[in-house]
This record gives structure tokens, sequence and C-alpha cells, in this order.
């Protein structure tokens, strides 16, 4: 469920469950981390996008249904999906076309650089299941700010592109999906053609500069989110989730 | 026993150190204009020496609220001089050191700092604009961090940047590299305010200079020194690491080579 393609420089490592608007597994998360490091040997920079209409609608809750366990899997997993982006030598630019929500909004937080439409959806509407984003807040406030990442991470409502780019979690906003997606290739292809000394020697000190290289920092916020798995307020709320869905059937 | 080697010999300007860096005060607003306009005002050691010892003379003066500092001619400060260390062993680093000491000092000063920039800032010059309180410019002036194009890290002036525009938009300038117009770098929010032409901008920056000069000079420095302690701006160990990996990244064999093409040594 994850693909990789690489065309000249330009590596891409496209979520490939389109049926399920990329929904994120344990498997696909471990996946991304394999392609990244991966194409990171060839590529001069990689293009992170979704195929079909939407980038990443977030976790596939539905697993954790069967399997308690599941819950924990994906939330560490995210975690290493956020290090791997941020690490990974060449620049990453993610292209968030639809919908970017929860666990995809996540994953922005590790990329180089975000495009995204005027008509995508991006928040974390998670905190209405009991579950908190709080493993995706390092990097949430250094694309926003602090303001901005509070009122995200504490709001369950999500936000259009021009809002996304307006607060920093985008740096663009393209008209349609498909620009957005055009675009990202463009970046990325401009990026893979500078020399790849400067531009990783660049990438590894911000990370330095901005504490992304700190696992210390990382596993804080992975530890806020994982010490709400199997609450009861999660339990009863994914409960009730079910229930609906059952209802809709 | 033989004797040290002497140190290379650095190229040095033909004009003194003093007029390198010009000084005018007119109590209480200073001016500190790089003054080299034959070299579109390019960073070399002399330049940076010069600058410092101005730097001397403005951290003990007391009757200065407002410093301008801006560029000779129509470039306000072209970068480093990468041209004139490149084939100096040792000189890159003298070079980089330099400019992060400076922009820690720049910062540091007790006055409030206006760029007035009157024309390209590129690289290190662009990351002087960052280190001013203010900046100023017109919105054809063309400026940007263009060090990754040349297989540089712009690593001295990116702690400044992040702190101008945040950690998210400052990865997407380094890393992206190129230039943008004064109009660009006013959306970015690399200077605070942009004119619509060349012509306006001593007016804008005369009405901004009198305006800061209207407030009370010790409330003015202890809001700065205030906002310096809380953004981190006094910590000069990120800038001196950040140029000790500036002039490593310019020593490495593929650098050197990408750099005698682009700049056609």
């Amino acid at each position: 469920m994850i693909r990789t393609e690489v065309s000249g420089a330009v590596g891409r490592v496209i979520l490939a469950r389109p049926e399920k608007r990329n929904a994120l597994t344990p498997a696909m998360l471990a996946g991304i981390v394999a392609a990244v490091a991966e194409l990171e040997k060839t590529c001069g920079a990689i293009v992170l996008r979704g195929e079909g209409e939407v980038f990443c609608a977030g976790f596939d809750l539905t697993l954790c249904r069967e399997d308690k366990g599941v819950m924990g899997e994906l939330l560490t997993g995210l975690s290493r999906v956020v290090r791997a982006l941020r690490r990974c030598t060449a620049p990453v630019v993610a292209a968030a076309h639809g919908a970017a929500i929860a666990g995809g909004c996540a994953m922005l937080g590790g990329c180089d650089v975000v495009v995204t439409d005027a008509a995508a959806k991006l928040g974390y509407p998670v905190v209405r299941l009991g579950i908190s984003p709080a493993v995706s807040a390092p990097t949430l406030r250094l694309l926003t700010g602090d303001g901005p990442a509070r009122e995200r991470m504490l709001d369950p409502g999500l936000i259009d592109g021009r809002r996304a780019a307006a607060i920093g979690l985008a740096h663009e906003c393209a008209e349609t999906a498909a620009a957005a997606i055009e675009r990202a290739e463009a970046i990325a292809a401009d990026l893979a053609a500078k020399p790849r000394g400067g531009m990783a020697a660049t990438k590894r000190w911000l990370n330095e500069l901005d504490g992304t290289d700190r696992d210390e920092i990382m596993d804080a916020a992975l530890a806020a989110s994982m010490a709400l798995v199997g609450s009861d307020e999660e339990r009863t709320r994914l409960a009730q989730l079910w229930a609906k869905q059952d209802r809709k059937q | 026993m033989t004797p040290p080697t002497p140190p290379p010999p650095t190229p040095t300007d033909p004009t003194t150190s003093s007029d390198l860096a010009l000084l005018e005060v007119s109590s209480p607003v200073a001016r500190l204009t790089l003054n080299r306009p034959d070299a579109r005002n390019a960073l070399s050691l002399d330049l940076l020496t010069a600058l410092h010892a101005r730097m001397e003379e403005l951290e003990k003066r007391e009757d200065i609220t407002v410093l301008v500092l801006t560029g000779a001619g129509k470039a306000f400060c072209a970068g480093m001089d990468l041209k004139q260390v490149l084939n100096v062993p040792g000189a890159p680093a003298r070079l980089l050191s330099s400019l992060g000491e400076f922009t820690l000092r720049l910062r540091a000063l007790p006055m409030v700092v206006v760029g007035r920039v009157n024309g390209a800032a590129i690289g290190g010059g662009c990351g002087l604009a960052c280190v001013c309180d203010f900046a100023i410019t017109h919105a054809d002036s063309k400026m940007g961090f263009p060090e990754v194009d040349l297989g540089v890290c712009p690593a001295v002036v990116a702690p400044w940047l992040v702190r101008k525009v945040g950690a998210g938009r400052a990865r997407r300038i380094l890393l992206g590299g190129g230039l943008m117009s004064g109009q660009g770098a006013f959306e970015a929010g690399i200077v605070t305010q942009v004119v619509p032409t060349a012509a306006e901008l001593d007016g804008a920056v005369e009405e901004l200079v009198q305006r800061l000069a209207s407030g009370g000079p010790h409330a003015l420095r202890a809001t700065k020194r205030l906002l310096n302690e809380l953004d981190g701006s006094l910590d000069a160990g990120v800038v001196r690491r950040g140029a000790g990996l500036s002039a490593s990244v310019v020593e490495m064999p593929e650098t050197q080579a990408v750099l005698r093409t682009k700049l056609g040594m």
C-alpha cells in the first residue's frame, strides 16, 4: 500500500490505498520509513503524496476495533515516520491534496515544504475520540508558531487549504488538488537539481536549530499521546463510533 | 627546526578600513554605511574588520537611539566575498567567523537598528537585514539566500532567519535557494516594510526613524534587551557553530568545484 517511483533525481513516496482515502495502517507507516530510507540513497528530493483524491484521511481506526494494541502501533509508527522524513538527507515536499487529517496532517510536520489546495481539509478531529494529537505538537508548532498550533490541536474542527497556508501549516496553496501535486513535483525537481552536499548540511543544521534532531522532544510528545491509549474515555468514544458506523450499514 | 610557514597573504582592499564602513552620527540617530560599492558591498575580511571597529564605537555611545544600517551605491550587500577567500586555506573560516561575530554584535547593540535595504541583499547581506530590528526595502530590490544553489550552507544566517520568520518558513526559504523581490521579502516577513519604488525609500526610512526616535531611550533599550533574551539572540554558541559548519561546507572539494564554476574562477 506504499508505492515508490523515481523519475530523474526526484523520488516519490505514494500512499496507495485510495479506496480507504489512504487511511494509515501500521504496515503503511513502516513502509513509508523504509521507502524514504531507500530513496534518499539516490534521490536529490522526495515527494510525499497520495493516490486518488486525497492525501491521507488519518489512521485506519477500524483496525483498532479488532485489536486493542493497534492504536499504540499507529502512534509509534507515525512518530517514526515524522522523524524519518525530517532526518532524511534529501528535502521532502508534501502534496497535501484533498485532505490531510489527523495522522495525515501530522506527517506534514516532518516535511520540509508543504503544498496544499484551496478546497483541501486539514486538521486534528481526534480529540473527539479521546485521542491526543500531542505526538505531532513539536513539528506543528514549528510550522505555525505557538498560537495557531494551540488552536489547531485543541479544536477538532478542520480548516481549508487557504487558511492552512495563512497560518504556515502549508507553504503554498494551489487552486486545485491536481495543481497542488504538480506544484509539489516542480518544487522537488528544483530542489533535486541543487548540489547535494550543501543541501544536506543545510537541512541537518535546520533540524539542529529547531530541535527536531533530538529524540527526547519527539519521545515526550509520543508519550503524551500514548498515555491516553486504552483510557476509559478513548474506549467509550471509539465504541460510540463503532455503534454509529454499524447503524449506517 | 624549520621556521613556521607564514600564513598566506589575504588580499586587501585598496581603501582603508575606516572608509569601508562609514559612521555618521547626528544624535540621537546614527548611520552606518557599508562602503564598498564597486564590489556591491560584498563582505570581505577588511569590510568586516571595519564594521567591527564601528561596533566598538557604537557599543559605547549612550546618545544614540536609532542606528540606520545601509549600503553605498546600488546594492545593500551582495553577501560573502567568497571569490576573495576561495583559494586561501583557512580564509573561509576566518571570514565566516568574523561575519558570525558581527551579527552577534549588531544584534546586541543597545540602540534600535533599522536596515535601509537600498538594493540587493543577498546571502549574508540578507542575513544582516534579518539581524536588524526593522528592515525597509523597495519592491524591486533583490533579496534572498541562494547559498544552496552554490552548494554552500547558510548556517550563520539561519538562526537569524528562523527568529525572523519562524522555523517552518525559514526552512522553505533556505532549502529553496534563489532570490525574491523586495515585495516577496516583505510577504515572507524578512523585511518589515516595503515601498513601491527606490525613490520612496528615504522618505519611509526617515518617517520610521523619527517615530522610533520619539520613544524613550531607556524604554527602547530595556525592551530590546528583553526581546534579545527571549528569542535566544544572545546565544553566541549557535552562531559560532553555524560559522564552523558553513566554513567546513565551503572547504569540501565538491563545493569548491561548484563554486569555481558558478563564480567563473
